[in-house]
């Protein structure tokens, strides 16, 4: 190429490149920079140049290879222009028919991007939600050029807005700059303009320097090297203008070795502008001399200051020094020197192609122009993001993001390590520059990392906190020895060891450490560690006061994670390794010790434990706990287990327990089991609470169920009376007057909430619960023709399969008003009542019941959108006007909420009621506020979860034994860890691959439709086994066999 | 010169004056465990911090490198300066509890106590001796290795240097493990930090022809009798 020497000679080449190109030709673009290549793109790179040469197309087929494009999630894709037509995950062999395609003009349909919520079909990239609700400007011109061609950018008008400053004054192109209000997208967003208008000032004989800071180094951001692999001409025509605007006379590129792509595209990208005399003396025949070398930093965190930079840029140690001296007094080698980031000099060439006026109407006031983001984390779409300044992180979390993979968003942490979380309450902040650094956090060179419930906040800012205690370089005393002790109190909070006056002094520390150190590193590196504090305290707080992390991710808190998660404590890790080594004795020894109910629970229970399975929050499929327990009861008689008997009470101490559900059952048995004298009320005909009376029969037989209550009730300690009930036929006052030395309320929450319509007591509406108990306790049914069930949670559902089992049932529908991913009900319940035949309507909202000679005709209903989120990322929907319409309906059954009736505790002056009917007491020990009262399971809660309910019971048990010993009822919580060790037998690597989760056998639906059968059916001995085997085994981790601990010192074995 | 506000006291600076020299001009006690006359102000104890500006806008900087400026609002002892010394203190009584300098200084400044892990390092990393090795003896023997919580200071690789004359001015300087040659006498032994010293003499294959002037300091005798294994 020659030397270009006059503005109208580079015209006149754009000009020439531009007419030798079809714009209308078909192209296809291979986004490859280091994501992509990581991801496989340079195999279809491979791949379609073998095709298009082998075929013969290259005549009208061109191939343009990119740099990153931003949809990182999707990578590796294609686009193939001028349609745009998008392909994401191609696979190697897909491409061969990709290029086939696009030489004949055709589209694949089956291979486009499907949005995963919605299932729609997009085919062009620009109309994916992910790319459509961008403002893609620096991003953009990623897409249209090959960054080794410099052809290619000039063809999209590269060097022309370098062309138009060329004919301006200097002063006139920093007055623009500043007019653009550009402010520095490192971080600090110190203005452009005004650093480039006091490098101006200053006189210097002997040169100035530009610097392009390309350290980026915080842990998930990496949008500057996006932009020096994909556009590294336009870093030096933002340099040149620079160099022009200001008098400098040499230009240095920062990077670090680990961008060993970019430094590659980057020596490219220099020496094809030097072949065109755009780099060198009298550019363009103009005055203007100036050349650029590339410095390459050895991947120092803290070289990233500015200060730092210089000196290493010198050759020295990359220390910071004292400010001032700014580096545009005395810079490096002491000369005056303008360091900015890679984003903002990308955004020179911008704001001078068209105006900066244009440039300005783009973001906040104080803001302006467009960000790169790198949205990384636990969101569906990762990748880069451009957007203007001002769009709240709502915005780009949950429209650009695609919101979270699972669970819910917790915070949001910006600014890489310097930054800080944001909580997702607010998340319609606006991003910018100040509105974040009142926040907590800042802007940082983009990183936003977005976390969830499984991430624990404490977590983080170790996590943070370590890094920089890694990367602080140690000059100042604070910073080193700052981060060091406070990553020290973070990993003591993280083990368990801290004490809530570690926390005074972690935040004393922290304010003294932004305080007191040097660089923009250290008096940030405490960010974490506040904003934390700030937002999440109470997390803080749970794991040193409750030793307890409640996203699972502290190992040493968390120990096995089925364990911890279990309201009982359960060893489901132990029980499900003897299951593997075919002990089902012991297995269901270890289950019947912590659980008195194994058979209820092997049925109903929400199985906490495999929320939290290790095995599924890997990614795979958790274990099947709660059907391997269902084995286990099945199979395991359970007479053999023979619980172990104290003599704890005092002599003749007797507790009066009211309510026989699982809270009273549970602990009358662990009271019993202490010698305690307890008497069970129970104001039903039999014993069992909501577990008969709420749960149905196809779920929980009666006779499973009669089996476990005799063998608490016949213990010789436990005395049963039923139909007798609180308020009615005994008093509180009274029990404790006869001699009880406690009193447990475990009433439950029996009481249906209505809906508030006018015409609800008309004939054919009844309470979910009224339904339920008539059917399971009486065998009375009262859901008739067509029926209508209101609600979304559990309640709901069982009301539906109680009522489409009813013989005078037409059919069933339940109307929900979110959609059915918002559902509070069981995943398994909602499928199972969708296939033996309930209808499921969503988005609904009941407005007015049509009521004839006092019986239900129909319900008015109005459909729903859902719009605005609330405060848990959840839509909230909103009723669309106009939709009103009528359904007719025989029954209703309401099903919205229940609460607890505690109208049988109003003569109790001394007992305090909470929110929702709830009996007040303390948390800990269950102790209400009258002194000897204590309350468990749903009436302190609200509707809840039956192994709760259970766990309550049993630690009621406890304190009410403490109590009554005189003991202290409160306990220092200690983590729950593995003990016992149980030998593994692990799966061999040809079944490793075999091995997934055996779905519960169930009746066919057909079958199950009128019959209160139960539904679920117990596994097979062999998949059981199979299943055990397959568990992680987690526990591992905390116990060792004991020929290896009689080895060891004693004090390591006693774990 | 240059006019300032200390402490409310108007104030004159010579021209490349730094806050601290300007202080200490005015008679105004600033701690110090990193600044040396004669040496490159360093920035490293964090101890000498004032406070300038004002308002939201008023900041801690170290005042042995901030040079002073014209108009400048300094206060050597606001609440925030002492707060943030008694935590510098804090965190070096955890680090270096035997240096008689700085058990002194954290009395003086009412430190009673430190609430972190207790560690035995002998080695606060200012720099000191690195800067009088390089900027009055005119070696460069010692310098800075490492970053984050494996700084050290020491010669390159461990390996006694080519370039050091045994002149001491390195353990001479060193403010963390003063009193150090009272090791032998254990009554005295506030700091017993030659034991864990690293001197570039112990170093040499014998220490008789070394120029010490540390007469009584016996840090080579102590390595060479146990072959280093006292050091930490």
């Amino acid at each position: 190429m020659e030397k270009l020497s006059s503005l109208a000679e580079l015209r006149a080449l754009q000009e020439r490149i531009r007419d030798e190109r079809d714009p209308t030709q078909p192209t296809v673009v291979i986004p490859s920079g280091t994501c992509g290549q990581a991801s496989g793109a340079s195999d279809l790179i491979r791949i379609a140049k073998r095709e298009i040469l082998g075929n013969g197309l290259a005549a009208h087929l061109r191939l343009r290879i990119t740099g990153c494009r931003g949809y990182c999630e999707m990578e590796p894709f294609v686009v193939v222009e001028p349609r745009g037509t998008f392909y994401p995950k191609v696979r190697p062999e897909d491409m061969a028919s990709i290029v086939q395609a696009a030489a004949h003009g055709e589209v694949l349909p089956d291979r486009l991007y499907r949005e995963p919520i919605s299932g729609a079909r997009f085919e062009q990239w620009s109309e994916i939600p992910f790319f459509k609700r961008q403002r893609r400007t620096l991003l953009l011109r990623n897409d249209r050029v090959d960054p080794i061609q410099i052809s290619d950018y000039l063809e999209n008008g590269g060097y022309s807005s370098l062309a138009r400053v060329l004919e301006l004054e200097p002063a006139a192109a920093i007055e623009e700059m500043k007019a653009s209000g550009l402010r520095g997208r490192g971080g600090a967003g110190f203005p452009t303009g005004l650093k480039w208008e006091l490098l101006a000032k200053q006189e210097s004989g002997t040169g100035k320097y530009l610097v392009c800071n390309a350290d980026e180094g915080d842990p998930g951001a990496y949008m500057d090297r996006a932009v020096l692999e994909g556009n590294p001409q336009s870093i030096i025509e933002g340099m040149l203008i620079g160099a022009f605007a200001t008098c400098a006379t040499e230009g240095i590129i920062y990077v670090r070795s680990e961008y060993p792509l970019a430094i590659k595209h980057l020596v490219i990208a220099l020496r094809q502008a030097r072949a065109l005399g755009l780099l060198g003396d009298g550019i363009l025949g103009t005055a203007l001399s100036f050349d650029i070398r590339l410095a390459r930093g050895a991947g120092a965190f803290v070289c990233g200051e500015e200060t730092a930079l210089m000196r290493s840029v010198e050759g020295l140690v990359g220390e910071p020094r004292q400010r001032p001296p700014y580096p545009v007094e005395r810079g490096i080698g002491g000369k005056p020197t303008a360091i900015n980031n890679v984003e903002t000099w990308a955004n020179v060439p911008v704001i001078f192609e068209r105006s900066a006026a244009e440039f300005a109407s783009v973001g906040t006031p104080k803001s302006r122009g467009t960000k790169i983001f790198s949205l990384v984390g636990k969101i569906r779409n990762t990748g880069l993001v451009e957007v203007p300044m001002g769009m709240t992180i709502g915005e780009i979390v949950h429209d650009i993001g695609g919101g979270p993979r699972k669970g819910d968003l917790k915070a949001v942490q910006t600014g890489g390590p310097s930054g800080g979380c944001i909580p997702a309450r607010l998340f319609d902040l606006p991003i910018d520059y100040d509105t974040l650094a009142r926040a907590g956090s800042i802007m940082g060179s983009g990183g936003m990392i977005v976390l969830d419930d499984e991430t624990c906040m404490v977590d983080v800012a170790r996590y943070f906190t370590a890094f920089l205690e890694d990367e602080s370089c140690g000059k100042c005393f604070t910073c080193r020895k700052g981060t060091q002790r406070m990553h020290e109190i973070l990993e003591d909070i993280t083990h368990g060891r801290a004490t809530v006056d570690h926390l005074d002094l972690l935040e004393e520390l922290a304010a003294v450490v932004q305080d007191t150190t040097m660089c923009g590193l250290g008096q940030t590196a405490s960010n974490p560690v506040s904003s934390t504090l700030r937002y999440f305290r109470s997390e803080y707080l749970r794991h040193i006061v409750d030793k307890r992390c409640d996203a699972f991710a502290c190992r040493d808190l968390v120990g096995a994670p089925c364990q911890s998660a279990c309201p009982l404590g359960t060893e489901a890790w132990r029980y499900v390794a003897h299951i593997a080594r075919q002990d089902y004795e012991e297995a269901y020894r270890v289950l019947r010790e912590s659980n008195p109910f194994p058979s209820v629970c092997a049925r109903v229970c929400n199985h906490p434990c495999e929320t939290r399975c290790r095995s599924g929050s890997l990614g795979g499929e958790p274990i099947a706990v709660r059907a391997l327990k269902r084995f286990l009861t099945d199979r395991v008689d359970p007479s053999m287990f023979v619980p172990k008997r104290s003599a704890r009470a005092p002599a003749g101490a007797r507790v009066a327990v009211v309510g026989a559900g699982p809270a009273g059952l549970a602990a009358a048995h662990y009271l019993a089991l202490e010698g305690h004298e307890v008497t069970l009320f129970e104001a039903a005909e039999r014993p069992g609470g909501t577990l008969r009376s709420g749960i149905p029969p196809y779920r929980l037989p009666h006779d499973v169920l009669d089996r476990e209550i005799a063998a608490i009730v016949s213990d010789p300690l436990v005395t049963l009376r039923c139909g007798q009930a609180l308020g009615r036929d005994f008093t509180i006052e009274g029990l404790l007057g006869a001699g009880c030395g406690a009193v447990l309320l475990a009433l439950g929450a029996h009481r249906s909430l209505a809906l508030g319509l006018e015409g609800e007591d008309a004939a054919g509406v009844f309470p979910a619960m009224r339904l339920l108990e008539a059917s399971n306790l009486r065998g009375e049914w009262l859901a008739r023709g067509r029926v209508g069930v209101i609600g979304g949670g559990n309640a709901a559902v069982d009301a539906a399969r109680v009522a489409l089992r009813q013989p005078e049932v037409d059919s069933v529908t339940i109307y929900y008003r979110r959609t059915r991913r918002e559902m509070p009900a069981f995943r398994g319940e909602i499928l199972a009542a969708l296939e033996e035949g309930v209808q499921l309507v969503e988005l609904v909202t009941p407005m007015r019941l049509t009521v004839r000679e006092g019986r239900l005709t129909g319900l008015d209903m109005v459909h729903n959108e859902l719009g605005e989120r609330d405060e848990s990322g959840r839509r909230k929907p909103v009723p669309v006007p106009g939709t009103r319409h009528t359904v007719p309906l025989e029954t209703l059954i309401v099903a919205i909420r229940e609460e607890c009736d505690s109208s049988c505790l109003s003569g109790e002056q001394e007992i305090q009621l909470g929110r929702g009917g709830t009996v007040r007491v303390d948390r800990e020990t269950l102790e209400t506020d009258r002194r000897g009262v204590f309350a468990a399971g749903d009436a302190i809660r609200g509707p809840d979860t039956v192994v709760d309910a259970i766990a309550d019971g049993k630690r009621a048990a406890r304190t009410i034994g403490c109590f009554l010993r005189g003991e202290m009822m409160r306990r220092p919580a200690v983590p729950v860890l593995p003990e016992v060790w149980v030998e593994h037998v692990p799966l061999g690597d040809d079944e490793l691959d075999r091995a997934k989760r055996p779905a519960a056998p169930s009746a066919p639906p057909e079958s199950r439709r009128r019959s209160f059968v139960e539904v679920e059916q117990v596994l097979s001995e062999r998949a059981a086994v199979a299943e055990a085997r397959r568990c992680l085994r987690c526990d591992l981790d905390f116990t060792r066999p004991r020929e290896l601990v009689a080895q060891h010192q004693p004090a390591e074995a006693s774990r | 010169m240059i006019e300032l506000a200390m402490n409310g006291i108007h104030a004159t600076a010579e021209r490349g004056w730094t806050l601290l020299e300007t202080a200490q001009f005015y008679g105004i006690p600033i701690p110090t465990l990193c600044h040396r006359e004669g040496l490159t102000p360093y920035g490293a104890c964090r101890l000498c911090v004032v406070e300038i500006g004002e308002g939201p806008g008023a900041r801690l900087v170290s005042s042995c490198t901030y040079p002073a400026q014209p108009g400048l609002r300094v206060r050597t002892a606001t609440a925030r300066v002492v707060r943030a010394r008694r935590m510098v203190l804090e965190l070096l009584l955890a680090s270096c509890p035997q240096s008689k300098v700085i058990q002194d200084l954290a009395a003086a400044h009412g430190v009673r106590r430190q609430r972190f892990r207790q560690e035995h390092e002998t080695c606060i990393l200012c720099g000191l001796c690195a800067r009088i090795c390089s900027e009055q003896m005119m070696a460069g023997a010692i310098g800075f290795r490492g970053r984050g919580g494996r700084r050290s200071l020491g010669a390159p690789f461990d390996l006694a240097s080519d370039v050091c004359r045994h002149c001491g001015a390195c353990m001479y300087v060193c403010p963390a493990c003063q009193l150090r040659c009272t090791f032998t006498d254990p009554e005295k032994a506030v700091c017993g930090g030659c034991a864990n010293l690293r001197p570039p003499c112990v170093e040499k294959p014998a220490f008789d022809d070394l120029m010490c002037f540390l007469t009584p300091c016996v840090a080579c005798e102590i390595r060479a009798d146990t072959k280093g294994e006292v050091r930490k």
